[in-house]
């Protein structure tokens, strides 16, 4: 390539690292706080680029994404508290682990899983993203219904010991999920002639309730003080250890390198696909949710995996995947840049440069990360007394601070007496949260391919992308029910 | 590596101090504002509405006061603007970005606890962005006379990025005043509606300039004409809705995606005024103008009064749409 010369001119200034490494550490601090997130991060740092080169300005917002990304699973993991949405995930084995004192070995591995999944999803960046860009643009609403349908299945992997109790969570969740407008009449749903609700229920919200109120209530419920070491001190990760889960970790990578490359889907979604993957396949099956580290490991690389990939439809196509990246698109367009093939023919040093400085981000990611461990895990070695009242205020705080609305924090408390009335009763939360996620997904594409096609059923089969998630769905659901009648056996016998 | 890192941080935290020391007041002259303005931007961060606030707010800052953006999403903007409304205290510094939501808003939510018209005052119009009617590069249709033809024939689909949006509406008038067969399908962002649209799922759409237009250079898309009264420079050869479709009952046809500063109807007179003469400096300045072309935009034509006459009849137009289309809740 005979403008390498002036990719480096362009890429190699101090400006461009020390916006990388702003952007990372900003993103891994707002990430880990409860309530703030990184679309928030990025859209309060956006007006600070205007004045900045083209890159050095985007490298800011990307290292704040993919710092937010991987600080996510700090909290998620220290005090149950999913930084971000997509955190949700890790907390399932994270704060098990966190709970036995392995604190520091599931916050290596939840860093190692982000950075190795963050260079995967950059590599796809570079060399796949015309490809997978293909893959996106013929991604209409039958093939996501089929992909949801297919995310759907994974509720039974993440339910626990019950799956019929992981399926009335789900249903529990895809009925708190139909609160607000109908997408296509518009009719109020549930709402009550509130407004509050008309935009349906809040996400962060519901998050922060289900998952960290409950272990605020426990806490002062419980006549024993729940005496818990999670000492700086304890066991690292071990690279055997890792080595163990790296097969999940690549798996999860390319399972979030294709969710993130389709506009839409989520990291979220990608975690608990990733997590439910890597435990369908691992020899520890039992040991999922009860504190594994190949789950933080899967999850996180699920969630990570997305950070480069969501970035292909941006510049390949123009097209944001998600809110950060429509950020993103904003700030190309401050800078007189319009992201698409004409980016690549008009900017192909620029694009190049810009790919220099993802690709170090994900190490400067890994060095930030170390450092924010060292810092964070201290916050276990916190008296739970004095801590849960600082998560609650975080919690409340967070709950206030998406939307500036004290109506969620009514909100979150709610669902932090239902999270409180799962973990009694014995329910997953998580299946909740899926049931929520992806209930709406599932409707809307559902109606969108009939409006599309005017009610004719056979859109739902048009084309081997439907076909290949039709049948990923029906050998899942086999799967599930093949292991559900095994362990039926196992136990008749016992 | 640690040391990279502090340095980092302190370069960030002076930079961060420089930002606010060029930011704040250069012009501090007596009277209002005695306090720093707030601008309620009623949609969350990383919107078209948040991305053009966050911009205009920089720049005013040179001009009056600190301005602090603040973000209250909900209900399609009316959350936001039923708080204004209320006014209270702080409300003489208080304004808001106003949008199509606050005119499509009012006329499809229930029970909305203030009049979009009477309570408010209407300082000025700051930027437009016209819609574009285009279809996908290989679609058979390319004119507006072709398109309407065909939906008489059988029923098309024109995509939106959600029910009550500018592009939804646009839509809507497009169907009420030809009496073609089209049915909407929404999605939830452009970034999930382009898709559909790229690949021909669904036939039409009525979407914001800055979000198509890269995609008529490459051909992905077609322009088959702007919903504005005037053609865009940014698309020269491109007709208005209003000339190409004017025998399809289209004559009238106009709409846009249009972003003005709104206040309290208490709003101090000197407060306006000094607001319309910033504004006015600004939008004749150097960054302003060159701001506005990234995103397709044209500067607001419309101040005070007359700003809110448009707005008011802009009210009166999606009204009957959303009645025609059953909208209204």
């Amino acid at each position: 390539m005979e403008n390498f010369s002036e990719v480096l001119a362009l890429f190699l200034s101090v400006d461009n690292f020390l916006a990388i490494a702003a952007g990372v550490l900003v993103g891994v601090v707002v990430g880990a706080i409860p309530g703030l997130t990184a679309t928030m991060a990025v859209a309060l740092a956006l007006p600070f680029t205007f004045s900045m080169e083209p890159v050095t300005a985007i490298l800011l917002l990307v290292g704040i994404y993919k710092g937010g990304m991987y600080g996510g699973s700090i909290t998620a993991i220290l005090i149950r508290t999913p930084g971000s949405p997509a955190a949700a995930c890790t907390l399932l084995d994270g704060y098990p682990l966190a709970q036995q004192g392995k604190a520091k070995k599931a916050l290596k591995t939840a860093l190692y899983s982000s950075c190795v999944a963050d260079m995967i999803s950059n590599i796809a960046l570079i060399f796949f993203a015309a490809y997978l860009a293909k893959i996106a643009l013929n991604f209409g609403p039958p093939e996501y219904f089929w992909l949801i349908c297919f995310s759907l299945t994974i509720i039974v992997s993440v339910s626990g010991d019950s799956v019929i109790k992981g399926l009335i969570a789900a249903g529990l969740g895809i009925i708190v999920s139909t609160v607000g407008l109908d997408a296509v009449y518009g009719t109020q749903r549930l709402t009550f002639d509130s407004y509050n609700l008309m935009d349906r229920v809040s996400f962060i919200p519901l998050l922060i309730g289900l998952f960290a109120i409950p272990e605020v209530i426990e806490f002062y419920t419980s006549k024993v003080l729940p005496h818990i070491r999670t000492a700086v001190s304890g066991a690292s990760l071990t690279w055997k250890e890792f080595k163990g889960c790296l097969k999940s970790v690549v798996r999860g990578s390319i399972i979030g390198v294709i969710i993130g490359a389709i506009p839409g889907t989520g990291a979220t979604s990608a975690a608990f696909i990733s997590y439910s993957e890597a435990k369908r396949n691992s020899p520890r099956k039992a040991n999922f949710g009860k504190g594994e580290i190949e789950g933080v490991a899967a999850a996180e690389a699920g969630n990570n995996g997305v950070a480069g990939a969501t970035l292909i439809p941006l510049l390949s196509l123009g097209i944001p995947g998600d809110v950060i990246t429509a950020i993103i698109l904003g700030a190309f367009m401050i800078h007189g840049l319009t992201p698409g093939p004409v980016l690549f023919q008009e900017n192909l040093t620029l694009v190049y440069a810009l790919f220099c400085g993802i690709l170090v981000s994900s190490v400067v990611l890994l060095v930030v990360g170390n450092a924010a461990i060292r810092y964070f895990s201290l916050i276990a070695d916190i008296p739970k007394s004095i801590l849960l009242p600082i998560v609650l205020m975080f919690c409340v705080y967070g709950a206030y601070a998406v939307n500036n609305n004290t109506f969620d924090i009514g909100l979150m408390l709610i669902f932090g007496v239902l999270g409180f009335i799962f973990n009694r009763t014995g329910v997953a939360a998580a299946p909740f949260l899926i049931g929520f996620i992806l209930g709406p997904m599932f409707e809307d594409n559902l109606r969108r391919t009939l409006l599309i096609s005017k009610g004719d059923p056979s859109i739902f089969f048009r084309g081997p992308i439907a076909w290949v998630f039709i049948t990923l769905t029906v050998a899942s659901l086999l799967f599930a029910i093949r292991r559900y009648w095994l362990s039926r056996q196992e136990a008749s016998a016992a | 590596m640690r040391q990279l890192i502090r340095n980092a941080a302190k370069t960030a935290a002076l930079g961060v101090a420089a930002v606010l020391t060029l930011s704040s007041p250069q012009v501090l002259a007596e009277g209002w504002p005695e306090d720093n303005i707030r601008l309620v931007v009623p949609y969350s961060a990383g919107g078209t509405t948040d991305l053009l606030s966050r911009k205009v707010a920089d720049l005013l800052q040179k001009e009056l006061d600190t301005v602090i953006v603040e973000n209250r999403p909900g209900a399609g903007s009316t959350v936001a603007t039923a708080q204004l409304a209320r006014g209270g205290r702080g409300s003489d510094h208080t304004l808001v970005m106003a949008s199509p939501g606050h005119t499509i808003g009012a006329a499809i939510y229930p029970n909305l606890r203030y009049n979009p018209i009477e309570d408010f005052r209407f300082i000025r119009n700051v930027i437009n962005i016209p819609n574009v009617m285009v279809v996908p590069g290989n679609s058979p249709y390319n004119t507006v006379a072709e398109f309407v033809e065909a939906a008489k024939q059988e029923e098309l689909s024109f995509s939106s990025p959600g029910i009550g949006s500018s592009i939804h509406m646009s839509g809507e008038l497009f169907k009420n005043l030809t009496g073609a067969k089209m049915v909407h399908v929404p999605f939830r962002g452009s970034g999930e509606a382009l898709p559909a649209l790229l690949s021909g799922d669904v036939d039409v759409a009525f979407e914001n300039m800055p979000t198509v237009y890269p995609h008529i250079q490459s051909g992905k898309l077609k322009a088959l004409a702007v919903t504005t009264a005037t053609p865009s420079e940014f698309l020269p050869g491109v007709p208005t809705i209003q000339e190409a479709g004017a025998e399809y009952g289209l004559g009238d046809y106009e709409t846009s995606a249009w972003f003005g500063l709104i206040a309290h109807k208490s709003f101090p007179e000197e407060g306006v005024t000094k607001l319309q003469e910033a504004l006015d400096k600004i939008m004749a300045g150097e960054d302003f103008n060159n701001f506005l072309p990234q995103f397709g935009a044209e500067a607001g034509k419309v101040v005070g009064d007359d700003f809110r006459n448009f707005v008011a009849e802009e009210l009166t137009k999606w009204a009957e749409v959303a009645e025609k289309a059953n909208l209204k809740r």
